[in-house]
């Protein structure tokens, strides 16, 4: 146990999940509870078109992968307006639109398997630079959350009333997004977008199956997220398995377990049809 | 102009692409009407684990993506009765752990395993016959299917509380939908990988829907124009030497951008919210 | 015209086993009659409904129906996105008795238009559902139960929500429906408007009461709406509302 502190790879990618997952575990709640998980889960993949064209210009890959995602999650809000639209087809239509761009633009058949590796990135190659802007990012978006908290608490529990006392959902549903993308861009590269979305969406649903005060979903996310970083380190070095995918799944077993000790109380004892539990997405 | 589909590849591919737009164009319908665009994503995505245990397991790559697909189909069922999670929460942490798992399995189980490229890209131009026939089975399946259960997805799509006394069954239809979604995808992969199965399965739907009156033109529709958009993909692909997958991804995107925002532009009505 | 066509005897039913969410309810409705349903919001009206239509268990007593059931539900449970015109939804109601492998005939293309004709909505018929008025929602879905043609009619709420002109349509219709030995069963807000029916049920989490609605008494619609009853003199009384939804385990939550 003690050479995850001692051995100086293991310490740079302990430090560096732990740091992330701090931030995932409460934005992942926000995008819980704003039924944005298909974002979360897809919105890398849009980032190629904004890295392929920063490397040709010669910009900085961080720059370029934060304005592609951006502009796509903006993409994503204005078309999912459209109530025949809806918000997963939005993101499907946004997401692989961008990707086939990137794919087009970069004119090279290799690319994609450049964008697999940020796919199953390793937080084993965390680097001093890699862990600033982590830190940066999580600082960024613990203060974004507590600055808009109010704002996200009213328009993902009355959207109908949110004008009225002083909030318009459709554009806190943007700024989420945002935030999202951000953090995506920034931390994909990192850890890869597989952990990254294990990290946005696994404690965030511990926390929520495990507690009904949203204050404590949101800190319960938190300490799940950096939790599951290390007991997964731990597991992928005793065990000498991939992190990455170690700490997904450590996350998932929190999930597991959290819903093992707390049943769920029952859904409408109705006997439901498989689709109506499906949709419901924004 | 047309000498690109002399070429036998570029003449399978072509066979590829409309059988798998009847598929995608029929039971894209109603992933976009019954907002299924998240599963369908999902889905494929899912078959990874799958892919991985085939060739050590010594099963045939598309039955074991199926089996994966299935299970993952079987799984979210169940989790999405814990009401707090969300549809697509629920989705999304399914997913998460089916593609831990297979890269788990990928990176110290089985490391000569293939499956991450092929899951995520495929290749229209390497197609062979099995994976065509396996394209117009599915063609043919979702036909039937369509015809056979057409109405049972309009009603319960439309108002889900009386379908029982109209006599459909709700759970037989959604049953049936998520499992041709599952097969749909599965058919998918060879040809455009699991990133972009949504071009042929969501996106031309997507464009029609904007502008279709009624279901059956919805249907036709979203067939026609994803026809249209294979062939004309595949065709600008030979030409400047592309994947065909991305091109195709890229100009139905496109498509769809116009014809919303043409969309708008026509009728500065907001569209009423259900 | 007495012959009974739903009934419910020592019904016990609800969302989780050992939790009813209503209790003791025995009542008849016959051919020709008329039942409103009174009760507070979250009473369990919608509850009864379910259990009729058997997608609720009874955990005790029994349901007796005899002859299909055509349900009205109220018309926010429909998408209003959905491409499907008035004409497409009233056809729906042919869906039970037309095979799967057969297309929806002449004949029944021109009883969706006559059951659209009775519920004033003829020239509608190629209308998007979704850009019909509340209350012509309403009346569409009335039409669809009509073209189901089914001897027992279950409606939840119907003029929640309607205007003046489609409530008169809509009562004026049920009477014919009544005339023709039809049974049904309809959930209201509105006290007086269930005592003007045959039969008043009223329910809140149990029972509590089954008759004319002429024996309807204060001390029965205090059981009913309990505290939420304002009396407003000589024996009128109305029940306090918040608001006219009925939001009670909405399974889209």
């Amino acid at each position: 146990m003690t050479e995850l502190v001692t051995d100086p790879l293991l310490r740079r990618a302990l430090l560096e999940v732990v740091i992330l997952g701090l931030a995932c575990g409460p934005l992942g709640v926000w995008v819980l509870h704003e039924r944005r998980a298909f974002a979360a889960e897809s919105l890398s993949h849009a980032m190629l078109p904004g890295l392929v064209v920063a490397s040709l210009a010669g910009a900085p890959l961080l720059l370029g992968a934060v304005g592609g995602i951006v502009l796509a999650a903006v993409l994503v809000a204005v078309a999912a307006r459209d109530a025949r639209v809806g918000g997963d087809t939005a993101v499907a239509v946004v997401v692989t639109a961008l990707f086939g761009l990137g794919v087009v633009l970069a004119l090279r058949p290799d690319v994609p398997a450049r964008l697999a590796e940020i796919l199953f990135g390793d937080p084993l190659g965390a680097t001093a630079g890699d862990i600033a802007v982590a830190a940066l990012l999580c600082g960024a978006v613990l203060v974004a959350l507590a600055l808009g908290g109010r704002s996200l608490r009213l328009a993902a529990f009355d959207p109908q009333a949110a004008p009225s006392l002083g909030t318009k959902p459709g554009r806190v549903g943007i700024a989420l997004l945002v935030v999202l993308a951000i953090t995506i861009a920034a931390a994909a590269q990192g850890l890869g977008s597989l952990l990254l979305v294990a990290l946005l969406l696994a404690p965030a649903a511990a926390a929520i199956r495990a507690s009904d005060r949203l204050g404590t979903q949101l800190r319960l996310a938190a300490a799940l997220g950096a939790g599951c970083a290390v007991v997964g380190l731990e597991v992928s070095r005793s065990l000498d398995v991939a992190a990455g995918p170690a700490i997904a799944l450590a996350a998932c077993v929190a999930y597991v377990v959290v819903a093992l000790v707390r049943p769920g109380e029952r859904g409408p004892g109705l006997r439901r049809a498989p689709i109506d539990g499906l949709t419901g997405s924004r | 102009m047309l000498e690109a589909f002399d070429l036998p590849f570029m003449q399978r591919a072509l066979v590829a692409v409309l059988l798998l737009s009847v598929a995608g164009g029929l039971l894209g319908a109603w992933v976009v009407l019954r907002r299924l665009a998240f599963f369908s994503h999902a889905v494929g995505t899912a078959t990874f684990p799958g892919l991985v245990v085939a060739a050590p397991w010594g099963i045939a790559a598309p039955l074991a993506a199926l089996g994966s697909a299935l299970l993952f189909t079987a799984g979210l069922t169940r989790l999405i009765r814990d009401p707090r999670l969300g549809p697509d929460g629920a989705t999304g942490l399914l997913v998460v752990a089916a593609l831990a798992l297979g890269a788990l399995l990928a990176s110290d189980v089985y490391p000569a395993g293939t499956g991450v490229d092929q899951l995520l890209f495929g290749t229209l131009l390497g197609l062979d016959d099995a994976d065509l026939w396996l394209a117009a089975a599915v063609a043919a399946g979702a036909l039937v299917l369509t015809l056979a259960l057409g109405r049972t997805w309009l009603a319960t799509g439309f108002e889900p509380q009386t379908a029982r006394t109209l006599g459909v069954s709700r759970a037989r239809g959604d049953w049936a939908l998520l499992a041709g979604l599952a097969v749909a995808v599965v058919a998918m992969l060879p040809a455009v990988g699991a990133l972009l199965a949504a071009t042929l399965l969501v996106v031309p739907a997507a464009t029609v829907r904007l502008v279709a009156r009624s279901v059956p033109q919805l249907l036709a529709g979203s067939v026609l124009l994803g026809a249209t958009e294979g062939v004309v993909a595949l065709w600008f692909a030979y030409e400047l030497d592309l994947p065909p997958g991305p091109v195709l991804a890229l100009l139905s995107g496109v498509i769809f951008g116009v014809v919303a925002l043409g969309q708008a532009a026509a009728a500065r009505r907001p569209v009423p919210v259900p | 015209m007495s012959e009974v066509l739903i009934e419910a005897v020592g019904l016990s039913t609800g969302y989780a086993p050992g939790e009813p969410a209503l209790r003791g309810v025995t009542f008849a409705a016959n051919a020709g009659q008329i039942v409103a349903v009174l009760g507070p919001n979250g009473g369990g009206k919608t509850t009864l409904m379910r259990a009729l239509l058997g997608e609720l268990p009874p955990f005790e007593g029994r349901v007796d129906v005899h002859g299909e059931i055509a349900y009205v539900p109220q018309t926010e449970q429909a998408r209003l996105d959905f491409p499907v015109s008035a004409l497409d939804v009233a056809l729906m109601g042919a869906y039970r008795r037309t095979p799967w492998w057969k297309r929806l005939g002449r004949a029944e293309h021109d009883r969706a238009l006559q059951a659209l004709d009775r519920v004033g909505l003829r020239e509608r018929a190629k209308d998007r559902f979704g850009t019909l008025s509340g209350g012509q929602r309403q009346r569409v879905l009335i039409a669809r139960a009509l073209v189901q043609d089914a001897p027992i009619l279950l409606l939840d709420e119907p003029f929640s929500g309607v205007d003046r002109a489609s409530e008169a349509t809509i009562l004026g219709l049920l009477g014919q429906l009544r005339a023709q030995g039809h049974a049904l069963l309809i959930c209201t807000h509105d006290i007086e408007q269930g005592r003007g029916f045959d039969r008043v049920l009223g329910v809140h989490g149990e029972q509590t009461f089954f008759g004319p609605g002429a024996a309807l008494d204060a001390a029965a619609l205090e059981r009913t709406y309990g505290s939420e009853i304002v009396t407003l003199g000589e024996g009128a009384a109305i029940a306090v509302q918040c608001h006219h939804h009925d939001h009670e385990h909405d399974q889209h939550g």
